[in-house]
């Protein structure tokens, strides 16, 4: 199915914040916004919060143990070399390579976690609303609800009023957040 | 017959003996194909290498198994029923090559000889040997070596060639004309009678012993002073005191593998031995012998008759003798003469001189001093050197002459080694028969007529008589590789009998020696003499020698041995490549000099205070007497106003490995009254102010103060065995470890190196070269420091330079228990073994070299090329012929892997399975590391540490023992005992 | 917090967004002008002569190189240490000054970063050159094998080293890839061609700028940068360990770590420098890489060199202090005096005194100034790693084992090449990757016109 959406397009980062402020306070539902670069007031405001952080905390736990317990299988039980009079199980010179190996582990499955989330993968081709987002427009897009016509009026007049420089209709396939 | 792979075995046996039997000698001509000129010069690749390989493996294998039952040669060790591929058979057999004698046993692996041994039964090495025996197998290989037999150059047949030459000489002989038979110096009893026969059918026959390195001088005064001419045997072992003026007795002079054991015995410190013979050394050049010296004193070649005549003075003064007219040495020489006839005729007094009179005089100290009953022994002479020096120049110039009809020379080169080439060449040229019977080519071949190719020693029969009673057996222990007919059996055929060599020489040991064996049976007495190599008679006590006093009186005015000059050139023999034989050796040429240690040519050299005068560095080529052009080696020790040039290089046509490299020297050897004399003097020495890069294995000379060699002397090691070594105590106190140290269940290998037996003669380095097939990377790899051997023999220099004290430290690995080499390696490839062993795992290795810069005492090893099948490095690892030496029990070392020392791991497991399979623990002494065999004075020992009671845990607890740079806490399993000086007295 | 009305704009001439993007996005839009070419040209016939030394060196053998059975490393080592130091420098830039909060790192940190991974790529290609069986390199994987299974010694600092490199390399280049995902987007958005559309479209990942987008992109970044800053701090002190982890002298000491960072930190500053100078010359881009930049840099520049000259002062005080023998002979008799005198006062006069002229403010403002002292500083780094690996080797315990190292042309061959890698790479990057991350440097353009919170 289809869907409507509202699109304001601003110029200037403060115009741009203040209407969102408005619209929130006009109870009109922010499907999202598109902005050049992070604006953190955004954030605020639309409450978006990261959960890669904990994540990143876990993968390291992970990373960590799977670490240690490999090097203490391959040296010790699995295959045990004497190397210039030291023990199997020489921890200090495990610590090295476990910290390391951690910090790897966290990349990789920190990437890997960011790309799945935000949809972010070699080819992937997300609906753009205005091509200009990426240089110097700041664009707020709202879903139009078709029965309740009020609403999105109210929606285009608060942009009106902060200085959207346009504001367009557009139907598109159903777009995933 | 169960074992079907055996029967296919057996009948290839057959297939193969019906061959070869139904061709005359029994030449294998299937090896022979392989070894044709076009197959090896053929860039084979390592499949034809494995082919070739498998090859000889079979034939020679089956060969030596069904042809030697047929001449009834016996294994050293208990014979299996058949060669079995993998398991090594040894032989006793006999080294001889007319320079050098050593009693050996050969390691043949599938038919292959691959390893001399000492043979441990012979009185006169005992199981040592020295840097060339242990080489000479590589000649057996040499791809320089004559295959067929030739007339004028080109390829003959044997029947046609005998027939020409028996022909000739009948002819010659009814002429009235003269055979020369030229020969080196031979000691086999049967031999020298079959020549006697030989010669016997001829009207005028001339027998010629030369040796390029001649002794003439110590034969002629023995038979001036003694009425015998002989070189009488020295008996270091007994002596107290040993003075020697220019005699290398422990490197090079008359039999250095003989000697050393005597020697050594003298020096021995453990087993609670307190005293040492005192060894005061003259020499010009800084010799083997001379740093080994508990005092060195040099001196010009000009000043040894002032010496001897001075010292025989003042001894006869003492001992109220008539005195010589008088000539006085530089140095006061009371307090040695003092000492030498304090020791009761318990010293020996030798110089390396060919001058007669001067070794009459010798003669004459020896006398006086009484030596000639325990230490010098004139019954029990050495039968090493035979050569006349005057008996060839009268050859020359007969050949000249025109009176020489026929010359056959076997086992000489003189148009390389006589000190007059040009005279020679011509006089050979005037012969009507001229043969040649040679192993390898050499530069007189070229203007010879008839060539006659002699098997390997390894591939003949003889015998030996070195010392009178002390027999050997040389027995083959390879099938004659190429169509080769040993020197006897040619004389055999040529005085037209069909007889072979083997019959005779045994109908002659059945007639001499089987009587005094006691034996009931021939068989029986000929199986054991074969078995053991050597066979040992008492002689009836000998007849007492009298000195001839006319000999002394007979010198009124000392001839000048050396035209005066401000520079006296001395023209030495060199450790390694002796009188020049072995120059196609590519172990031996790259085998650096003990003292200089220098190889691949040979330099000048000089002293620093003339190398100042001249402005001359290490590598600057100089020009002396105008005609001679040498790199310049600044010698600390070297006596001021001489230079020191070593003999063996500049061959022209020898072989692919020596020829144009160094500089022949014998064309300068001068003849004063008849004798060689090795030494000639110049006003000109020229520095030509060009370089040329020596190939230098070690560039630094100091030990900078660091305790490295630790040395005592005498009185201070009686007082406290462990002086010199307080510090060993300190650091084994302090080791802390942040880890338990690891222990060893079994077995806990470890080696120690008595640095007060060993001589430096560097046998071992080519023992080790042989035994773990270490590759010879030729000049340029060098020069660039990367000279594979595993085992190398370190020579510091005290810090007086002028005339330093020098200390010689094998080096190989330490196998250290906690290895800093082993912990840096990323792939594991180098790790410690259960047993205490530093292991490197070559297929593992990714060749990373950290182990090699994390060593400190940098003994790794690094293949930096492909040093096999590599034109590049054209040495015996590239020649199929070549590879047949290669031990398989050793991988031989892919390009870009670390290689080192593995204390001949290979021999320690063959030695553990056959303890196991016998069902029995090792004996201490069963497992010999290859440098451990091959030394002559016994200074290596290697046994189990776990066992409290072997030799090597007994000396890990003696306190000279030391390890070095303990105080890095790498635990090595390698000690060293303090070098002990006898030096207190005589110190000035 | 950032408080311009004292410290000056981040970005000089009031900008509007627009302009930013059309700015930074120009050089690549234009013809890059005919120095580009001549310099590319030059660059890969350096890559050239480079990859012919590598062909003779795996074909013949590293016996074609100057080591010795002595001196088992030489130049390969020496620079491939080089080359890792200089890669430190992006990192720790955008590492560092994002987690201190430094925001003039925008208009710097991309080109650093880019700067770093080819640096480090270079310097990966000498460590597997310098095996002697580079085709069994493979053996250094930790993998499940059939000989054994046999596994790898974790104990050796070489295994430590290709772990951390291997990590270095994959995480500075994906945090640089990160970085470039909103500009590639940007691009993708501007440009007419349709090829750069498909190809910036392509490596964009799909970007839109949703809030969603940026607020993971942010605390990826964040988590990125957190975890990359100790590897950085890593990195180095584990290469470092290859020395201090063994028994020469001269190489085993606890210094090394800290003093190889910031070694590290002080060459890769100073390459940095050596660009921007070079590229905001070309490309005018003054008004966002301003002087108060470069400035600031080389006030960091001074503060390092002063470290570096107390740490060649504590490891020779450390040497004379232990009384250890063959130290003091490896500092005083084969660096301080000997054979390697040049290398030494070489490093000493590069690293620790000629930096100090940047406490003259013209010197400072100076591009020229900036540009020779900072190649000075990187010769200077090429010297002390030079001490390190020969000298300790050369000349260790025993002196029956010293011998003199000697460079072969291969060796420099070698060196050379990697260099040039280098320069083709920094080439093509200004040619198709914004030198400027433009998303960054727009959140910074009105930075402190309104003090922030």
């Amino acid at each position: 199915m289809t869907m409507m959406y509202k699109i304001g397009i601003f110029d200037e980062e403060d115009k741009f914040i203040s209407s969102i402020r408005m619209l929130q306070e006009q109870k009109v539902t922010i499907f999202d916004v598109f902005t050049p670069y992070p604006i953190h007031e955004v954030f605020h405001l639309l409450k978006r919060k990261s959960k890669l952080p904990t994540a990143a905390y876990f993968f390291g736990l992970f990373g960590i143990i799977a670490t240690l317990g490999f090097l203490y299988y391959t040296s010790v039980i699995d295959w045990p070399i004497v190397y210039g009079g030291k023990p199997f199980n020489s921890f200090p010179s495990f610590i090295v390579v476990t910290i390391i190996i951690t910090i790897f582990t966290v990349t990789i499955l920190s990437l890997a976690a960011f790309s799945l989330r935000s949809k972010l993968f070699p080819g992937r081709e997300n609906t753009i609303f205005d091509i200009r987002a990426t240089d110097n427009r700041f664009v707020i897009v709202v879903n139009m609800d078709p029965n309740d016509k009020s609403l999105s009026e109210n929606a285009e007049k608060v942009m009106q009023d902060n200085g959207a420089i346009e504001i367009v209709n557009k139907e598109l396939e159903n777009v995933k957040a | 017959m169960k074992n079907p792979r055996k029967n296919r075995e057996k009948t290839d046996n057959l297939k193969i003996i019906a061959r070869h039997h139904t061709k005359e000698e029994g030449i294998d001509n299937e090896l022979l194909k392989i070894l044709e000129a076009d197959y090896l010069r053929r860039n084979s690749s390592r499949r034809d290498f494995l082919k070739l390989f498998g090859y000889t493996f079979a034939s020679a294998a089956i060969l030596s198994s069904c042809k030697r039952p047929v001449q009834n040669a016996l294994p050293y060790a208990d014979q299996p029923p058949e060669i079995t591929p993998g398991k090594s058979l040894y032989y006793a057999t006999t080294f001889y090559d007319g320079h050098e004698y050593a009693g050996i046993v050969v390691k043949t692996r599938d038919g292959r000889p691959i390893k001399i041994e000492g043979n441990a039964l012979s009185d006169f090495n005992k199981e040592g040997t020295t840097a060339r025996v242990q080489a000479s197998v590589l000649s057996l290989y040499d791809d320089a070596r004559l295959r067929n037999p030739s007339e004028d150059n080109k390829p003959g047949e044997w029947d046609i060639i005998d027939n020409k030459i028996t022909r000739s000489l009948s002819e010659i002989s009814s002429k009235g004309g003269e055979v020369v038979l030229l020969t080196s110096s031979i000691n086999s009893p049967a031999t020298k009678k079959l020549i006697g026969q030989f010669g016997g059918s001829y009207k005028k026959f001339r027998w010629v012993k030369y040796d390029p390195i001649s002794y003439s001088a110590v034969i002629e005064a023995n038979s001036i002073c003694f009425g015998e001419a002989l070189i009488p045997d020295y008996h270091f072992e007994e002596a107290d005191m040993v003075v020697s003026v220019n005699a290398d007795f422990l490197g090079t002079w008359i039999a250095p593998v003989h000697f050393i054991p005597g020697y050594t015995t003298r020096r021995k410190l453990t087993d609670g031995e307190q005293e040492m013979l005192r060894h005061i050394h003259f020499e010009s050049g800084m010799s083997l012998t001379g740093s080994n010296a508990d005092v060195r004193k040099k001196i010009r070649p000009s000043e040894e008759k002032n010496l001897f005549v001075d010292l025989y003075n003042r001894i006869a003064e003492k001992k109220g003798a008539d005195k010589l007219p008088e000539l006085t040495f530089k140095e006061d020489l009371s307090e040695l003469a003092d000492s030498l006839v304090a020791t009761k005729g318990k010293s020996i007094v030798v110089s390396g001189t060919n001058i007669i009179d001067i070794q009459i005089i010798v003669n004459g100290i020896n006398m006086l001093l009484g030596n000639y009953k325990e230490c010098i022994d004139l019954n029990n002479n050495l039968n090493i050197a035979a050569g006349i020096d005057s008996e060839m120049e009268n050859l020359v110039t007969d050949l000249n002459a025109g009176k020489i009809s026929a010359l056959i020379m076997y086992n000489v080169n003189p148009a390389y080694d006589y000190h007059d080439p040009g005279k020679f060449q011509s006089g050979l040229n005037n012969t009507e028969l001229s043969v040649i019977m040679a192993v390898a080519h050499n530069e007189t071949i070229e203007n010879v007529k008839y060539v006659c190719p002699v098997p390997h020693y390894l591939e003949s029969w003889d015998d030996a008589e070195v010392i009178p009673g002390q027999l050997s057996l040389r027995q083959p222990c390879i099938n004659a590789l190429f169509n080769t007919r040993s020197f006897q059996d040619s004389l055999l055929k040529w005085s037209g009998g069909t007889a072979k060599y083997f019959d005779y020489l045994k109908s002659v040991w059945e007639k001499e020696y089987f009587p005094r064996s006691g034996n009931s049976e021939f068989r029986n007495f000929w199986n054991q003499a074969l078995r053991n190599g050597i066979f040992n008679y008492n002689i009836p006590a000998g007849k007492t020698f009298s000195f001839n006093s006319e000999a002394l009186s007979r010198i009124k005015v000392l001839a000048d041995n050396i035209a005066p000059g401000s520079f006296e050139i001395i023209i030495t023999e060199n450790v390694a490549l002796g009188n020049g034989i072995y120059s196609n050796n590519p172990w031996l040429m790259e085998l650096p000099d003990p003292v200089s240690r220098q190889c691949w040519e040979n330099v000048a050299s000089i002293s620093i205070s003339d190398a100042d005068k001249l402005g001359i560095k290490t590598g600057t080529l100089i020009k002396i007497a105008e005609e001679l052009t040498l790199p310049a080696f600044i010698q600390p020790g070297q006596a001021d106003g001489t230079i020191s040039v070593s003999l063996g290089y500049g061959h022209t046509d020898f072989g692919p490995v020596c020829n144009n490299i160094g500089i022949n020297l014998y064309p300068f050897i001068r003849v004063i009254d008849g004798n060689l004399n090795y030494c000639f003097s110049t006003n000109k020495i020229e520095n030509t102010l060009r370089e040329n890069q020596l190939a230098l294995t070690q560039v630094h000379y100091s030990m900078e103060g660091r305790p490295i060699v630790r040395e005592t002397s005498l009185g201070k090691y009686k007082k406290d065995p462990s002086s010199g070594n307080e510090t060993h105590k300190i650091f084994e106190e302090e080791h802390k470890s942040l880890y338990p140290e690891i222990e060893h269940k079994g077995f806990h290998w470890g080696l120690v190196i008595d640095l007060n037996l060993c001589v430096g003669c560097n046998s071992c380095v080519i023992a080790c070269q042989a035994e773990n097939n270490v590759p010879v990377v030729g000049k340029e790899e060098v020069v660039r420091r990367r000279i594979m051997h595993w085992i190398k023999i370190d020579r510091y220099y005290s810090d007086n330079t002028d005339n330093p004290k020098v200390y010689f430290q094998p080096l190989a690995c330490q196998h250290c228990d906690n290895a800093p080499c082993e912990n840096v390696c990323p792939v594991s490839a180098t790790n410690h073994s259960s047993e205490g062993l530093n292991q490197v795992t070559y297929n593992r290795c990714i060749g990373t070299k950290y182990c090699l810069n994390n060593c400190p005492y940098k003994v790794r090893r690094f293949n930096w090329y492909r040093y096999t099948n590599n034109k590049k490095f054209d040495f015996n690892t590239s020649s199929d012929l070549g590879k047949m030496v290669l031990n398989p029990d050793v991988t031989v070392r892919e390009r870009g892997v670390v290689e080192k020392c593995s204390f001949c791991v290979q021999r320690i497991q063959e030695k553990k399975l056959q303890a196991k399979l016998e069902n029995r623990t090792l004996k201490d002494f069963e497992i010999k590391t290859a440098c451990m065999q091959a030394c002559p004075s016994g200074a290596i020992v290697f046994g189990n540490l776990n066992d409290p009671d072997s030799k090597v845990s007994k000396l890990f607890r003696d306190p000279r023992c030391y390890h070095l740079l303990e105080e890095l806490h790498t635990l090595p399993n390698t000690g060293y005992l303090t070098k002990v000086r006898n030096d207190e007295i005589l110190n000035s | 917090m950032y408080n311009r009305r004292i410290r000056g704009p981040l970005i000089e001439g009031n900008k509007t967004l627009g302009q930013i993007t059309a700015d930074v996005i120009s050089p690549m839009e234009a013809s890059p002008g005919l120095w580009w070419f001549i310099a590319f040209g030059i660059s890969s016939m350096a890559a050239l002569f480079g990859l012919y030394a590598i062909y003779i060196t795996v074909t013949k053998g590293i016996g074609t190189w100057g080591v010795n059975n002595s001196v088992g490393w030489g130049w390969e080592i020496i620079n491939f240490v080089w080359w890792i130091g200089i890669g430190h420098a992006g990192t720790a830039f955008s590492i560092f000054l994002l987690i201190l909060r430094q925001r003039w790192r925008t208009s710097i940190n991309r080109a650093a970063e880019a700067m770093t991974v080819l640096a480090v790529m270079a310097a990966a290609i000498l460590p597997a050159l310098h095996m002697g069986r580079v085709w069994l390199a493979f053996y250094i994987f930790p993998y499940p094998n059939t000989r054994g299974p046999l596994w790898v010694n974790f104990n050796s600092p070489l295994f430590w080293d290709f772990v951390a490199i291997t990590a270095y390399l994959l995480i500075s280049a994906s945090f640089w890839y990160l970085g470039t995902l909103p500009d590639f987007a940007t691009i993708r958005d501007k440009t007419t061609s349709k090829i750069k559309k498909a190809v910036y479209g392509f490596f964009s990942l799909g970007w839109t700028g949703s809030s969603r987008q940026w607020i993971r992109f942010e605390s990826l970044s964040f988590v990125l940068g957190g975890i990359a800053a100790v590897l950085v701090v890593s990195v180095h002190s584990i290469v470092s360990t290859d020395f201090a982890v063994g028994v020469e002298p001269g190489w085993h000491t606890t210094l090394f770590p800290p003093y190889f960072v910031v070694g590290a930190i002080f060459s890769g500053f100073a390459m940095v420098m050596t660009l921007m100078v070079i590229i905001r010359k070309i490309y005018r881009f003054t008004d966002y890489v301003t002087d108060n930049h470069m400035d600031a840099i080389a006030r960091i520049l001074i503060f390092i060199s002063l470290i570096m000259g107390t740490a060649y002062a504590t490891e020779v005080f450390v040497a004379w202090y232990s009384g250890n023998e063959y130290e003091m002979f490896t500092f005083f008799h084969n660096r301080i005096t000997g054979d390697y005198t040049i290398q030494f006062w070489g490093m000493v006069i590069c690293n620790a005194i000629i930096p100090q002229l940047f406490w003259f403010r013209k010197i400072r403002r100076n591009w020229v100034g900036l540009l020779i002292i900072s190649l000075v500083i990187n010769l200077g780094m090429w010297f002390e790693r030079f001490n390190i690996v020969i000298t300790s080797l050369s000349k260790d315990f025993l002196p029956s084992n010293w011998v003199a190292y000697k460079p072969t042309i291969i060796d420099i061959g070698v060196y050379v090449g990697t260099i040039g890698i280098f320069a083709c790479g920094v080439l093509l990057f200004i040619r198709y990757i914004p030198m400027m991350a433009i998303s960054e440097l727009k959140s910074v353009n009105r930075i402190g016109e309104k003090i922030e919170d």
